[in-house]
């Protein structure tokens, strides 16, 4: 390549995650100043954080989130999962047309999702609370699971659980002891996406839950209507450290099993 | 012997066309029995319905005398090699070995007695703490035996496993593979579609053609006495030659080639009858001279092929036909090209082959 084409490309490359970073270092950066107002650099300061973590509406959100998020992983998880191995293993009339329909919740507006569901509570005149944001969750993570593990299935080799059977163990042997070692990092990779898919969801969680069960965006949001509080930039740069370590722990380890088994 | 393992008219259809139509065969107990054939002949599905990976769309399977209909591949007492040795890629070579034992519930200490018994049988003592994908080729293939035998089956069904190994390693493992039948005595299936391998290694051949069985019989039977069109051109090298009967002398039929004439011993015979027969080029000899009494072919020599040991020749004898013939290097004469020849053989060396 010649040399400027390379300068050019290296400072698009910078451009690009200027436009991705900067403005997550300045909420960073501002959520340590020293101002009410938050525009304007007038000192240092921690107030934010001790603030935050008085803030007893902020961890009840937190709670209400983390409910929601580990139950709607594990249902996803297994769901996905166990569709996925469906999909993957038998033919069946009418297979295309389903595995149609898993595509749906992925393209379709969470809004629908949100009124669809509001619409059946009002129906069966069920009170709306913590768990009933819960099946829009699953809903709409469980099709990015089963295409995470399909993906992982179809780099299966077939033969691997006949030699099994082969040598003796039944099905379900089969399955715990060869099949899920070798999707793991598949199921893994599905469940993290779940998790973070709910954790963040909003649009299903404002329609969904009952009055006093927020979680966490829904409360930002909330709060934010009055104004973004340094309060806010606390909370957000807590998250990000917490989700960068959680990638990073989570991607080696997601790594290493797989490495392990292919080397 | 016994019989061990029993096809009694299977058939196995995929959608609306027969992969295996009508299959009977006996294997006995002990015996080394090759499934041989082109690929998509029936054999490999035939092989995966005795370890009860496909269910026969009719007929019945019986091993050790016990029907098969409805028992699952994990309660048969056979093992299988599979073509890509289907190692289990997050286990050690020692745990791949001693995964069949552990679903039997053996006892700690008894797996890693036979396991350890194996490993030195298929010479691979230090390899039991590796993964199989730091093995190579021929390595994971010793693995996938070992897995297999280490069960004590009573019939190993092994699926093209030399396959994938180069022509040095493949020869060798052959070898190996015959002695360690010998001295396990177990019976053996194998599937191939490389008739060398099936000539060296069996006991029994079976040539499948079309889902169907051509011909069963010894290496030597299959060679020298193939009974349909299909075997005597699979098996080896071979002149097919066709034509009609235009006399019957004495105990011999002649036999329309071109414009000459072959015999071939009278078996009821009728004039006019159209009749295919199966000449291997090494019982054919080259004469500078017309030979009286024989078979003898004027022709020309068209083409001389030198591969050490033999000489090859195909020689055109008119009308469009040519005959193939060997001979041992030291044997021949020098003929240039298009030098006139006779080709001759004993009417007794030649097979009648069905159509």
């Amino acid at each position: 390549m010649r040399q400027r084409t390379k300068r050019i490309l290296f400072g698009y490359s910078l451009l690009i995650f200027a436009f991705f970073y900067v403005p997550i270092i300045i909420l960073m950066m501002f959520s340590f100043n020293d101002s009410k107002i938050g525009t304007v650099w007038t000192g240092f300061t921690f107030d934010w954080y001790v603030k935050l973590f008085s803030n007893t509406q902020m961890f009840g959100a937190l709670q209400n989130s983390l409910y929601i998020a580990v139950i709607t992983t594990v249902l996803a998880t297994i769901l996905g999962t166990m569709a996925a191995l469906v999909f993957h293993r038998y033919n069946f009339p009418g297979k295309k047309a389903i595995d149609f329909l898993f595509y749906i919740p992925v393209v379709i507006p969470d809004i629908v999702v949100a009124v669809a569901l509001l619409a059946i509570y009002g129906f069966l005149d069920m009170t709306l609370g913590l768990i009933t944001a819960i099946p829009g969750h699953v809903a709409i993570s469980i099709s990015f699971v089963m295409f995470v593990v399909l993906a992982r299935l179809a780099g299966l080799d077939d033969s691997l659980e006949e030699a099994a059977k082969d040598l003796g163990a039944n099905e379900w042997q089969t399955f715990w002891r060869i099949t899920f070692p070798l999707i793991f990092p598949g199921v893994l990779a599905g469940a993290l996406l779940a998790f973070t898919i709910s954790i963040d969801e909003f649009v299903i969680s404002f329609f969904t839950t009952g009055p006093g069960s927020n979680t966490l965006p829904v409360l930002v949001y909330s709060m934010v209507r009055l104004g973004v509080s340094p309060e806010i930039n606390a909370l957000s740069t807590i998250m990000i450290l917490l989700i960068v370590i959680a990638v990073l722990f989570t991607g080696r380890k997601m790594i290493s099993p797989n490495k392990k088994g292919e080397e | 012997m016994e019989t061990m393992v029993q096809l009694d008219n299977v058939s196995k259809k995929f959608d609306e066309s027969y992969a295996v139509e009508n299959v009977s065969l006996n294997i006995k107990s002990g015996e080394f029995l090759t499934l041989l054939g082109p690929s998509g002949c029936g054999k490999t599905t035939t092989l995966r319905m005795i370890a009860g990976f496909e269910k026969p769309t009719s007929g019945s399977i019986y091993i050790n005398g016990k029907k098969m209909d409805n028992i699952e591949p994990y309660h048969r007492e056979v093992n299988t090699v599979f073509q890509s040795y289907s190692l289990f890629p997050h286990m050690t070579v020692f745990d791949n070995i001693a995964f069949g034992l552990k679903m039997k519930k053996v006892k700690k200490e008894e797996i890693e007695e036979r396991v350890n018994k194996v490993l030195k049988m298929v010479q691979l003592a230090d390899f039991g703490k590796r993964k199989p994908k730091q093995l190579s080729g021929g390595q994971q293939q010793r693995v996938a035996i070992a897995r297999a035998i280490v069960n004590n089956p009573s019939v190993l069904l092994l699926d093209e496993p030399l396959g994938a190994l180069d022509l040095k390693l493949r020869k060798q493992m052959q070898l190996e593979l015959k002695h360690l039948q010998q001295e396990l005595n177990i019976t053996f299936i194998y599937v191939t579609h490389d008739q060398e391998e099936a000539l060296t290694m069996s006991d029994r051949i079976v040539v499948m053609n079309a889902g169907k069985i051509e011909q069963a019989g010894t290496p030597y039977e299959i060679y020298e006495k193939p009974q349909t069109r299909f075997v005597a051109d699979f098996i080896g090298e071979t002149n097919i030659i066709g034509g009609n009967v235009t006399e019957i002398k004495e105990n011999y039929a002649a036999l329309e080639f071109g414009s000459q004439e072959v015999y071939v011993p009278n078996n009821n015979y009728q004039t006019g009858e159209k009749m295919f027969i199966s000449v291997r080029p090494e019982k054919i000899h080259l004469h500078t001279v017309q030979q009286e009494g024989k078979i003898s072919l004027k022709g020309r020599v068209k083409e001389k092929v030198y591969i050490g040991s033999l000489v090859k020749w195909i020689i055109d004898v008119g009308n469009g036909n040519e005959v193939k013939v060997q001979q041992s290097a030291s044997d021949v004469e020098d003929l240039a090209l298009d030098t006139e020849v006779f080709v001759s053989w004993n009417p007794d060396n030649s097979v009648v082959l069905k159509q």
